[in-house]
């Protein structure tokens, strides 16, 4: 059973790799530098999947074309999360057991991240992730590198929109009791507190509800003239969008990613329009998002979102870090990566802090009747 | 397999060796899978698959037990589950905890809960159980996600600690084997203690559980509590082993895979569930080719649980062994030179039964109505009456499985009225059923061996093993079936199967026998084999009430009779004078 | 007072929705004694059927409706060949974990032909809702409630009417008794599968405008309704209305004045009240088996 890494395409490797196989797959050791990858190849995520695992791609070719680093070609190797936190600890675990893996990408999903964290901790390796969630970089966890902007900030580009461009001071804010909603709503009513700004209203709700009227009326009912949200799943936005403006509630609305993703779109239709929306990747944004756009649209054929900049800009960074520390020593890369300032990425300019933030600011889009259209970006430097 | 008089009758049964040396093979495979896991060098992957199966399957053979050998649903597995794994996230990071106390508090949580949840619930049964147990488990889970102050909501715990002595992972895997492995047998080996035989008994036949003696209500309820208590056990070494839970892995989802694991495998033996629990945890990993279609994986799965239930209905490890009983020849029981000794309790002066005022309607329905009977002790008394005269009726509110609405019931001197059939039965009631109920799924001498369980049974000493053994042989060999003791119930004739009901009665020494219609069904033959018996075991001065249609039957094995038409007492005497009463000729002729 | 109209229209309108997968649930049971774990998604598969059918084939919205309903009729019938005809001398265990499995089968067949993705589903009415002085009133709930109204009456008229009707009630009341009397029952209980099947098809088309069509939308509302057969008497078709409406109130006021996170945990909350203080007092039915 003589079985090179090389031969796979990554994502297939990840389905047809029977346990029993690693064992001696592992010997083989080419002369590339290898980058593990964690996506949800099956499983509700499958799609999301898809645009990760594209948008990575699509940054190792380009460097191998250029002529990989350190003189030797990147190779990807990506195994199935299935978008769960059990899946994603075996994900990783079977990544980890291959000692010439020098770096990883995580996941988008803050609740996964929280669950392998112990083993990357263990592993002392690099983890380039996209998860949102602000504690997840404030564990004392040396090894996690976030390549989007965390919650703190998605909250504070909200409550400085609102506050100071949109000029309102009564807040409603709502989000989902799951992981990131939860991170999301506190980042915002903190924000919210430093403006001082009220709040009307905090409100949390259960995923997969069938009904907002109870909210609606509440937000209704608190008098607020601005709502802010984090919402998880689209089917909850569109259910609470539809019954917010049948209920009569015109206030200004300014959401989180979700709220201009293309799902919520579809389901919620005109519900949505003139809503505001913050986000990471925004393609008018800045010429390194523009230039990504185009190269992602020329391989895939389709416009890429979120789920594609961040793991592109991981691999870029984490190639930029082991070329300039000229090793693929852990720590080595470690220090290069926390030492990458302005630079310029598809989701914004990466300057890395202490705690292994990248990104320190948000787009703001609009929702012109039914067209996402970049508004501005605000950035902050703390 | 009639040659009785070819075996070497032996005065007692030989005892057998402990139990612990029997079993000395399973404690060496045992300490080898311990020593392996701690020895062998995994990696992280491989690791945590044989982690989260050996966990698992901590938590499967608790649903084994309820499932398996009580037959009672539990679709909160999970929420056990997560009880324990809380305990010990919380316990170790939050609270700063000793491991030990985090996992023992863990479990007695999930005893609690499933103790409670059961003492509430079990009365119900079948579907609403299962509904129940949704129930607990979805509020279980919103509590886990929303309570962020005390379970720190979706984020979920991490860095959760493990005891000192195994802070490695392959220490602590080992552990988790040691553990699964003393659980498992101790599983394994519950079907033949007491407790086990009652809940089989429990799941076979309800009725005929309660009426042998069995509290078929706390029996439930323990079983529950076991499988609540194996839950957290599971969850609480997952929670150590992982060190990082968050409330999506204890949800409903998770729920029904435990329920499918168990199934799988085989919901009766721990083995088939350990099978189950691997193969559910391996499939996915091998077949992970057919995820590349979402849905696609999950879909197979649940056809799978579909054909499984239609075509292996006992699971992987119920069809190996059935197959392998098929071939393999059961062993013919030890001929035993014991006889049957029948000795009645007599506290209560001469009358063994009476009865006054006895009453049951059905809202206006009046089925039995103010009917008075005593029987004598010694000999046979009969009631009989044409269908429809409350008969069956009289006979269930005088067992307990019908509340009387009023009179008043004395056994032996005891006041019974108001209780439960297992008290009754403890009092000195023994019965059978017009359309038979032996425990189906256990040999001949098992159930047989449940009526020597009889609480207050005083013919088997302290009712050890080889005592009770004993006495469910001679019971056997008393209705002549002895040597067939071992076989399953299914292989016999049906007027076989009546006359190992009266056996079980027989063996719990009871103070008086109810017996329902003992002939119906039986052809000619059979029904004068039935009419010795009743010879036989009135002369050891055991008191038998008896219903049957069967007037050959009744007239020369009574010696007194009540007769009942329309719920009301219509005759009562002896049985020649009752016979020729005239309203006895009119109600059984129509001639009014 | 506002407040309490808009939350008691929304409740009712939740509470039709909760009532009319229970009309499914009890059918089922009368006839079986076994509860359908699958309920739900016979909710779910008919909007998909009507999301090909109306949006993707663009056909008219009536035909699709027919189209859709005539597709559950299939489903009922397969899954009464497949899941409950081979169990049916087998207690009820095996049986409910039998459709457990078909409903894990049928969310996920869905999901791997059609993909996680939502989907929109149009209503009936082009106006999305009428202002009644301070009351919104969403038109897809106000059908939804004539619809409940029009089942109620049309149950009603058949089991009491009709011959076929009669012969469902005496097949689910004795079948012993029915089968002598030279009623087909395993034609009634394949009868009422599909009946069932429509009954939830219906349930699913009717909301799936409301919630949008997704994997999951059969199974939260089919367990809630599961609970609303349980609050209004088992085996009871009036009970079944009176149950989900009295859950869908019970959970908009609970959200409204006690905790939105826990909305879900009140009927079940409600549920375990009632099983564990009342449970004969409800169900009307011994609970013991008959010696």
């Amino acid at each position: 059973m003589t079985l090179t890494r090389r031969g796979f395409t990554a994502g297939v490797a990840a389905g047809l790799a029977a346990p029993y196989i690693i064992g001696s797959a592992r010997a083989q050791s080419g002369g590339t530098i290898k980058i593990g990858m964690c996506a949800p190849i099956t499983g509700p995520a499958a799609e999301a999947g898809k645009y990760a695992t594209g948008g990575a791609k699509l940054a190792v070719e380009a460097i191998n074309k250029a002529g990989g680093v350190l003189g030797k070609q990147l190779e990807l190797i990506i195994e199935d999360d299935q978008i769960t936190n059990p899946g994603i600890v075996l994900a990783f675990s079977k990544l980890a057991a291959q000692p010439d893996i020098v770096g990883f990408l995580g996941s988008i999903r803050s609740t996964q991240v929280h669950a392998m964290a112990p083993d990357v901790m263990k592993l002392g390796k690099p983890v380039m992730f996209g998860g949102t969630d602000p504690n997840l970089t404030k564990l004392g966890n040396p090894w996690l590198f976030r390549f989007r902007p965390n919650d703190s900030y998605s909250g504070r580009v909200i409550a400085d929109y609102g506050v100071k461009t949109l000029g309102k001071k009564k807040w409603a804010v709502l989000h989902s009791t799951d992981a990131f909603g939860t991170a999301g709503g506190k980042a915002l009513t903190e924000a919210l507190g430093k403006l001082d700004a009220t709040i009307a209203i905090d409100q949390g709700y259960a995923n997969q509800s069938q009904d907002f009227t109870p909210v609606v009326l509440a937000i209704k009912q608190s008098g607020a003239d601005i709502l802010g949200s984090y919402f998880t799943f689209e089917n909850d936005l569109g259910i609470f969008a539809r019954q917010l403006r049948q209920l009569g509630v015109n206030i200004p609305w300014v959401g989180s990613p979700s709220i201009v993703n293309v799902t919520a779109l579809k389901l919620a239709g005109p519900a949505l329009y003139g809503t505001y929306g913050v986000a990471d990747y925004a393609e008018e944004s800045t010429p390194g998002a523009k230039a990504f756009g185009k190269a992602y649209r020329e391989a895939y054929k389709v416009a890429p979102d979120n789920q594609s900049s961040w793991p592109f800009d991981a691999v870029n960074v984490l190639a930029l870090a082991i070329k300039n520390a000229g090793s693929t020593d852990p720590q080595k890369i470690r220090e290069a990566i926390v030492a990458i300032k302005k630079y310029p990425g598809a989701e914004g300019e990466y300057n890395f802090d202490k705690n292994g933030d990248g990104l320190h600011g948000y787009n703001i889009v609009k929702n012109d009747k039914g067209n996402i259209v970049f508004d501005k970006h605000i950035e902050f430097d703390d | 397999m009639s040659s009785t008089d070819q075996i070497q009758p032996v005065a007692a049964l030989p005892r057998p060796k402990p139990l612990l040396l029997r079993h000395a093979p399973y404690f060496i495979a045992a300490a080898a899978l311990v020593f392996l896991a701690a020895s062998m060098r995994f990696d992280g992957y491989i690791l945590n698959i044989l982690m989260q199966a050996t966990t698992f399957a901590i938590a499967v053979f608790g649903l084994s037990v309820v499932l398996g050998l009580c037959g009672q649903i539990n679709l909160a597995q999970a929420a056990f589950f997560g009880f324990g794994a809380y305990a010990v996230g919380l316990g170790t990071t939050d609270y700063q905890l000793n491991y030990w106390i985090c996992l023992f508090g863990g479990c007695i949580m999930a005893l609690v809960a499933g103790a409670v949840l059961g003492l509430s619930t079990l009365r119900l049964g079948g579907h609403y159980l299962a509904m129940v147990t949704i129930s607990f488990q979805q509020i279980v889970t919103l509590v886990m996600i929303n309570a962020i102050w005390l379970t720190k909501g979706p984020d979920g715990v991490s860095r959760i600690g493990r005891p000192s002595l195994f802070t490695s992972s392959q220490s602590y895997l080992a552990f988790c084997v040691a553990v699964l492995a003393i659980v498992g047998y101790m599983v394994w080996h519950l079907p033949d203690t007491r407790l086990g035989r009652a809940m089989r008994a429990v799941r076979d036949n309800e009725l005929a559980a309660g009426v042998n003696g069995i509290d078929v209500f706390r029996t439930k309820v323990t079983a529950f509590a076991i499988s609540a208590v194996l839950g957290g056990l599971g969850g609480g070494l997952f929670a150590g082993g992982f060190a990082y839970i968050s409330p999506d892995q204890f949800s409903f989802a998770e729920s029904i895979v435990f329920l499918t694991m168990s199934l799988l495998g085989g919901v009766a033996s721990p083995i088939g569930s350990a099978i189950g629990t691997g193969l559910l945890i391996l499939i996915p990993e091998w077949l992970r080719f057919l995820k590349s279609v979402p849905g696609l994986y999950l879909a197979i799965y649940g056809l799978s649980v579909i054909l499984i239930i239609r075509f292996m209905p006992d699971g992987i490890w119920g069809f190996v062994t059935a197959a392998y009983d098929r071939i393999r020849a059961r062993k013919p029981a030890p001929a035993i030179g014991i006889p049957l000794v029948l000795k009645p309790a007599a506290t209560g002066g001469d009358m063994v039964l009476e009865v006054t005022g006895l009453s049951k309607h059905f809202g206006g329905l009046k089925a039995v109505d103010q009917v008075d009977i005593a029987v004598h002790r010694g000999g046979v008394h009969a009631l009989i009456g044409p269908n429809g005269s409350g008969k069956t009726t009289t006979l269930n509110v005088l067992s307990g499985l019908y509340e009387a609405t009023a009179g008043k019931v004395l056994l032996d001197g005891t006041d019974v009225t108001t209780m439960p059939p297992h008290l009754r039965t403890a009092a000195g009631l023994g019965r059978t059923f017009q359309n038979i109920r032996l425990f189906r799924s256990m040999t001949a001498l098992e159930n047989v061996v449940i009526g020597a369980e009889r609480p207050g049974n005083t013919m088997v000493g302290r009712g050890d093993a080889t005592a009770l053994t004993e006495r469910a042989l001679a019971a056997l060999t008393f209705v002549g079936l002895g040597p067939r003791a071992n076989e399953l119930i299914t292989s016999f004739s049906y007027g076989h199967q009546r006359l190992i009901e009266i056996a079980r009665a027989l063996a719990a020494n009871p103070t008086l026998l109810l017996l329902d219609e003992p002939a119906a069904g039986l052809n000619s033959s059979e029904k004068l084999e039935l009419h010795e018996l009743l010879k036989r075991i009135a002369a050891q001065g055991l008191t038998i009430l008896i219903i049957d249609h069967d007037m050959t039957l009744v007239s020369e094995a009574a010696q007194h009779i009540t007769v009942l038409n329309f719920g009301r007492r219509i005759a009562d005497g002896e049985s020649m004078a009752v016979l020729r009463h005239p309203d006895v000729v009119s109600a059984y002729l129509g001639t009014d | 007072m506002d407040l309490v109209l808009q939350l008691l229209f929304t409740g009712i309108g939740i509470g039709a929705v909760y009532a009319l997968v229970a009309l499914g649930f009890v059918l089922i049971f009368r006839a079986t004694n076994v509860v359908n774990f699958a309920q739900g998604e016979f909710s779910m598969v008919a909007a998909y059927i009507m999301v090909v059918c109306a949006v993707d084939l663009a056909l008219p919205y009536w035909l699709s409706f027919i189209i859709a309903l005539a597709g559950m009729a299939v489903v009922g019938l397969v899954f009464n060949l497949g899941v409950y005809y081979p169990l049916r001398h087998r207690t009820y265990l095996p049986v409910i974990i039998a459709t457990i499995g078909a409903s894990i089968l049928m969310a996920n067949g869905v999901l791997a032909l059609y993909g996680p993705q939502p989907q929109v589903l149009p209503g009936w009415f082009e106006t999305p809702g009428i202002q009644l002085g301070p009351v919104y009133l969403d038109s897809q709930y106000l059908l939804i409630i004539a619809v409940t109204v029009v089942l109620v009456i049309f149950n009603y008229w058949f089991f009491e009417h009709t011959m076929l009707g009669k012969k469902l009630q005496a097949t689910s009341q004795d079948k012993e008794m029915a089968s002598l009397l030279g009623i087909s029952v395993s034609t009634m209980i394949m009868i009422t599968f599909i009946y069932s099947a429509v009954l939830g098809g219906l349930a699913g088309l009717l909301v799936a405008p409301l919630l949008f069509v997704s994997i999951q939308m059969g199974s939260t509302i089919a367990l809630k309704a599961f609970a609303a057969t349980i609050i209004g008497g088992f085996g009871d078709v009036a009970g079944a209305i009176i149950g989900g409406l009295a859950l869908g109130i019970i959970e908009t006021f609970g959200a409204a004045y006690i905790s939105v996170p826990y909305k879900d945990g009140f009927a079940f909350l409600v549920l375990v009240l009632f099983l564990v203080f009342r449970p004969q007092g409800i169900f009307g039915e011994r609970v013991a088996e008959k010696a």
